[in-house]
């Protein structure tokens, strides 16, 4: 590869390097699996760079970033799609107002509920309310329609109230 | 409107992805429905949480190098940057400590050559300078050498034990070309220079830490090597043992 490609690959991919450690970070669940991840998905980002033809560089990045780690977690033989049904029978019976108790919990409730949360409710969530992207760079990054982005954060939600122990209320 | 179509249209309007017709019908229903009320304010009390306890995170700095590296890794620099950048970095350095008469009369032989091997290194780390035959495979690597240097490096593959080799480089240390060998840990880069025992530089078994980077030297019968990483020196010395063991010399 050219010298002044890559120094152009440089100045659009490198400022996306936090974000892309939070991303991965996030999905992967382990420090090291994600630099691992975050590695090879700026290396794959380098040899897919005459592809890119300007854009959203930040979406571009997470959604290779987003590929790999789903690459790796298959590689690694976890299932994509993983729920613990005990969560739901630990969940709290409680008087306090839902809301109230939502904000009162504590970094590591907080951790796990996410940490719990199915690989493809996560990445909506971590990308919207951790990395605060729209849901039109959402549904670049995850390859899925807007619609799809809407109906799973919802999905994502409700699933993260119940792992932090506020049962659905609604109906 | 239907509570059971509600979930992600309350989702939306919280995340400010409604245009204002639709925001104004949910806001309305929000205001005669109690229990898509309370759906909403979980949604926001959620957010909350979200705030304080999962941050974004910042990658760190090992990261950040190690990517810097395997992005620059694949890359043949052209020779007319590598002398601009070697300049470049030898100046810092010389900088750094003092001008080169100080090492030459103050410090010992042992010592300048810990700072050109800890420059060269540092140099390395620099975008572009990693390898100049980048390659896992030590039958690619060690050919490479041939018509480069007058001597034939060892090169051994430490993949199996951790230590996967990465590739090769040409290096100028001590006042002649020396081999680089270049090997992986994790993120961590550990460069290997050496040279036939007898036929450069020469100083004394070394084990030193400098700007938080680590050197081990030592003498063997037939190569005199330098090894140098951030990585943490046990496992730096593991690596050395695997070398030692491959080499057939004597440890430090």
């Amino acid at each position: 590869m050219e010298r002044d490609q890559i120094d152009r690959f440089e100045v659009v991919a490198l400022p996306h390097l936090d974000a892309a450690y939070t991303l991965a970070r996030y999905l992967m669940r382990d420090d090291a699996a994600a630099e691992d991840v975050v590695q090879e998905a700026f290396l794959r980002a380098l040899r897919y760079f005459d592809r890119y033809r300007g854009g959203d560089a930040r979406a571009w990045i997470l959604a290779i970033v987003r590929n790999t780690s789903h690459t790796w977690r298959k590689r690694q033989g976890r299932p994509v799609v993983e729920f613990d049904e005990r969560v739901h029978s630990d969940a709290v019976e409680t008087q306090t107002p839902e809301a109230a108790l939502l904000r009162a919990a504590d970094r590591d409730m907080v951790r796990r509920a996410l940490d719990q949360l199915p690989l493809d409710q996560r990445e909506v969530i971590v990308l919207r309310e951790i990395q605060g992207l729209s849901y039109k760079e959402i549904a670049a990054v995850a390859g899925t329609p807007i619609g799809t982005v809407m109906s799973r954060l919802a999905r994502a939600r409700q699933r993260l109230e119940q792992l932090l122990g506020v049962a659905a209320g609604k109906e | 409107m239907r509570c059971a179509d509600m979930e992600a249209r309350i989702g939306a309007l919280a995340d400010g992805e409604l245009v204002e017709a639709a925001a104004r019908d949910v806001e309305e229903h929000l205001r005669s429905c109690p229990t898509c009320r309370a759906a909403h304010e979980r949604v926001l009390a959620l957010r909350t949480a979200l705030e304080q306890h999962a941050p974004p995170l910042a990658a760190p700095d090992r990261l950040r190098a190690a990517v810097r590296a395997r992005i620059e890794a694949p890359a043949v620099p052209a020779r007319r940057a590598v002398a601009w950048r070697w300049l470049a970095a030898a100046a810092a350095l010389v900088a750094a400590i003092g001008g080169p008469w100080e090492v030459a009369t103050t410090w010992g032989v042992g010592r300048a050559l810990a700072d050109q091997v800890l420059a060269t290194h540092v140099r390395s780390l620099m975008p572009g300078h990693l390898t100049d035959v980048a390659s896992t495979d030590q039958h690619t690597v060690k050919p490479w050498f041939n018509g480069r240097l007058d001597y034939s490096p060892p090169v051994s593959d430490f993949a199996g034990r951790g230590f996967p080799l990465i590739g090769g480089r040409l290096d100028y240390v001590g006042g002649r070309p020396a081999a680089a060998l270049v090997y992986g840990r994790r993120q961590h880069v550990i460069n290997v220079l050496l040279w036939p025992t007898g036929t450069g530089p020469a100083a004394g078994p070394a084990a030193l830490t400098r700007q938080g980077y680590h050197l081990l030297h030592w003498v063997g019968p037939q190569f005199t090597y330098w090894v140098v990483s951030d990585l943490a020196a046990p496992e730096l010395r593991q690596f050395v043992d695997l070398l030692q063991q491959a080499d057939g010399a004597t440890p430090p």
